[in-house]
């Protein structure tokens, strides 16, 4: 392996969705990309938005450390949240500011982020196998405020057979627990509404977000399944495999 | 005669949008750079901040020189609503303008010392029926989309009034916001959507400019540059609230005019209310905001609370409420961060709804619903642990139930799934290798 890089899975794919972190490692392997995975504890947001500071203070600490030491060589740091992404890329910092927090702002990507720097060098694995279906795509806010809204259909766009039918930048309304709790729902079905008509209107197979709670929240409101972005890119691998096989 | 500075009244002109509008796609050349629009901006703002106090003495003396003004200072709503009360001699009838400072801060206190106050430009959208109110306003404004990129200005000045009549005058006051003012020479500025401010100015017995002290200005040229700026950026956000709900109308046209020695008077209330205190204890950068609400229309909470108050809350008069007290705490913020997307000053309003938050829990305490949501990792693992039996205790009725009155977390939420091996396990049973 010629290349390695830092992956911080946080919770949603360490307990909810741990097969769009098996995904990650699989595409980076194709990739000639050897994956670290340092100690970590949660990025500390939900502690934040349920008021708090020092419990947030004492993970994203953790966390800082944890990813400094394991990038210092020089290799990047990586995740698959958005808002885990958020939290050590930028929300963390004014409140819980170390060099090793400044370090890691500077060197985290997200994962489309970085696959598709990947490709924008030509250094991408591109044998990609065809998967018929046409999606629709949402942007999680949590991208869309760092300025990654294209590069995640871009990168879906690389595979073939595979239809962006329409891309969503609106707020699902979720904010991680916050559509969760009661006083909040009825809110957070209103601000969602526009999106399940949306999605509903699209008529599409499935419904593809980087988000775990945007996913729940599209999920709840029109019973769509909903898919990581980077299980997608493994699944045209492997049916690329496949198609090399055959 | 009494002599008073300009009020200049700046306001789109929807003929000379629509042929800049198509000019963008022919014209390139003549596309404002969005980037050198916000610099100056920026550059404006931080002048007024950093010079607050002094350009506040400044234009005491300049309006000082017009025997026209009558200036007062207010350090609260309080204050400026009993001195409005005051000048207003029997008067109860009030027309005041859609600036922030004007109905959020000082309107409930006008209504409790006995005032009818109304929005009169409201009363000039004659058609609010879903729909067709809402092409309505398309239709004046009919420009495109131009947030930080193809900048195309069509604000212009459209009124000046630089002397106050004697004639065709009502028996109202007109208390008014104004978006910015000139240090210098005392020029008022303000943004109009419709007739409603020149018609204010022209006819009102009593005008009551309420200048707040982050709306001083250097000279002129800054102050037009700010106005302008609000109309530019704030284009598809201003009418916002503009959806169709129950206005108060008042038919000031048919007040009779009052005759003879009466004349109009110019008053200036220079208003601080919390701004002096925000400029010190960390919240300086709200004053470097323009109050142009590009921030409202991205945030997914603003259109649909406190709709009741009569605005739609940008994020950032939802944080000053709140730190002011007219608000409740930010609560209801969900941290997405959209409100600082637009932002033609980049005022990092999400950072600093963290802050307020952090401090209000600190002085307050948080509820035990708060709490029990504190630590998802912990629910995580032991979600994980008894899998795929929590997975089957978080969908039955009672279990739900339970949640809700301990966490607060809604019954019908879905909630994720939680898996046996977690990732890390994956990972490190070597089965990737
Ligand atoms: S971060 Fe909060 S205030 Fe800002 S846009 Fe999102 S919900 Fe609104
Ligand atoms: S904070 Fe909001 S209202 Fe103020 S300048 Fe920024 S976008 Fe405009």
């Amino acid at each position: 392996m010629s290349n390695k890089v830092v992956y911080y899975h946080g919770c949603f794919a360490n307990y909810y969705n741990p097969d769009s972190g098996k995904a990650l490692v699989s595409i980076l392997k194709r990739n000639d990309i050897e994956i670290i995975v340092p100690e970590q504890k949660c990025c500390g947001m939900p502690m934040m938005a349920n008021g708090n500071p020092a419990g947030a203070k004492k993970n994203f600490d953790f966390n800082a450390r944890m990813l400094a030491e394991a990038a210092a060589p020089g290799y990047d740091i990586i995740t698959s949240c958005p808002s885990c992404n958020m939290m050590l890329k930028r929300e963390g910092l004014p409140f819980f500011d170390s060099k090793d927090a400044r370090f890691i702002s500077e060197r985290i990507y997200d994962a489309s982020e970085y696959i598709y720097k990947l490709y924008l060098e030509g250094k991408l694995n591109t044998n990609f196998g065809e998967i018929p279906l046409k999606v629709f795509y949402h942007n999680p806010c949590h991208l869309r405020v760092q300025n990654i809204t294209d590069v995640p259909v871009a990168l879906l766009r690389l595979i073939p057979g595979l239809e962006v039918v329409k891309v969503n930048t609106n707020c699902c309304g979720m904010g991680g627990s916050y559509g969760m709790k009661k006083i909040n729902h009825e809110r957070s079905v209103e601000i969602a509404q526009k999106l399940w008509n949306e999605i509903k209107a699209a008529n599409v197979d499935a419904a593809v977000t980087e988000c775990g709670g945007c996913g729940l929240q599209m999920a709840a409101g029109t019973g769509i399944r909903v898919i990581h972005p980077l299980v997608l890119l493994n699944d045209a691998y492997v049916k690329g495999d496949a198609r090399k096989a055959a | 005669m009494a002599n008073i500075p300009g009020l200049i009244v700046v306001e789109p002109s929807p003929e000379q949008s629509k042929h800049r509008a198509a000019g963008i796609f022919v014209r390139k050349e003549k596309r404002i750079e969005g980037e050198s629009v916000k610099e100056h901006l920026r550059k404006i703002r931080e002048d007024a901040r950093s010079n607050n106090a002094s350009l506040i003495e400044q234009l005491q003396k300049t309006l000082g020189k017009y025997d026209g003004v009558k200036i007062t200072s207010a350090k609260d709503a309080k204050e400026a609503v009993s001195y409005i009360k005051q000048i207003a001699d029997n008067t109860t009838l009030a027309s005041i303008n859609k600036s922030n400072i004007v109905v959020n801060e000082l309107r409930p206190g006008l209504q409790a010392a006995g005032f009818k106050t109304y929005l009169r430009y409201y009363g000039e959208f004659n058609n609010f029926e879903e729909g067709k109110f809402q092409k309505k306003v398309e239709d004046y404004w009919s420009l495109p989309g131009m947030h930080g990129r193809n900048l195309v200005e069509s604000f212009d000045k459209r009124h000046s009034i630089t002397r106050l009549s004697s004639s065709g005058i009502k028996d109202y006051v007109a208390i008014m916001g104004v978006n910015a003012i000139s240090a210098e020479d005392g020029t008022v500025y303000f943004l109009q959507h419709m007739s409603n401010i020149t018609k204010d100015l022209q006819q009102a017995k009593k005008i009551i400019l309420v200048v707040g002290i982050e709306k001083i200005l250097k000279n002129k040229e800054d102050a037009l540059f700010h106005t302008k700026s609000m109309g530019i950026y704030g284009l598809e956000s201003i009418l916002l609230d503009l959806i169709p709900h129950d206005i108060e109308k008042y038919d000031f046209e048919s007040l009779p005019e009052l005759s003879g020695e009466n004349g109009q008077e110019l008053h200036v209330i220079f208003y601080d209310n919390g701004r002096s205190e925000l400029l010190k204890n960390g919240y300086s950068d709200l004053f470097l905001c323009i109050d142009c609400r590009a921030c409202a229309r991205q945030c997914p909470v603003g259109q649909h609370i406190f709709l009741d108050k009569g605005m739609v809350y940008s994020p950032k008069n939802y944080l000053l409420g709140s730190l002011q007290g007219w608000l409740p705490p930010v609560e209801v913020c969900l941290h997405c961060g959209r409100c600082q997307v637009e932002c033609p000053v980049d005022i990092d309003i999400p950072t600093l709804i963290w802050k307020a938050q952090f401090e209000h829990y600190a002085e307050d305490g948080r509820s035990l619903k708060k709490k029990m949501l504190d630590d998802p990792e912990l629910l995580a693992k032991l979600g994980g642990m008894t899998a795929p039996l929590s997975n089957w205790m978080v969908k039955l009725w009672i279990v739900k139930m339970m949640t809700q009155f301990f966490t607060g977390v809604h019954k019908d939420s879905t909630l994720p799934e939680f898996h046996r091996q977690t990732f890390r396990d994956w990972f490190k049973g070597g089965s990737h290798e």
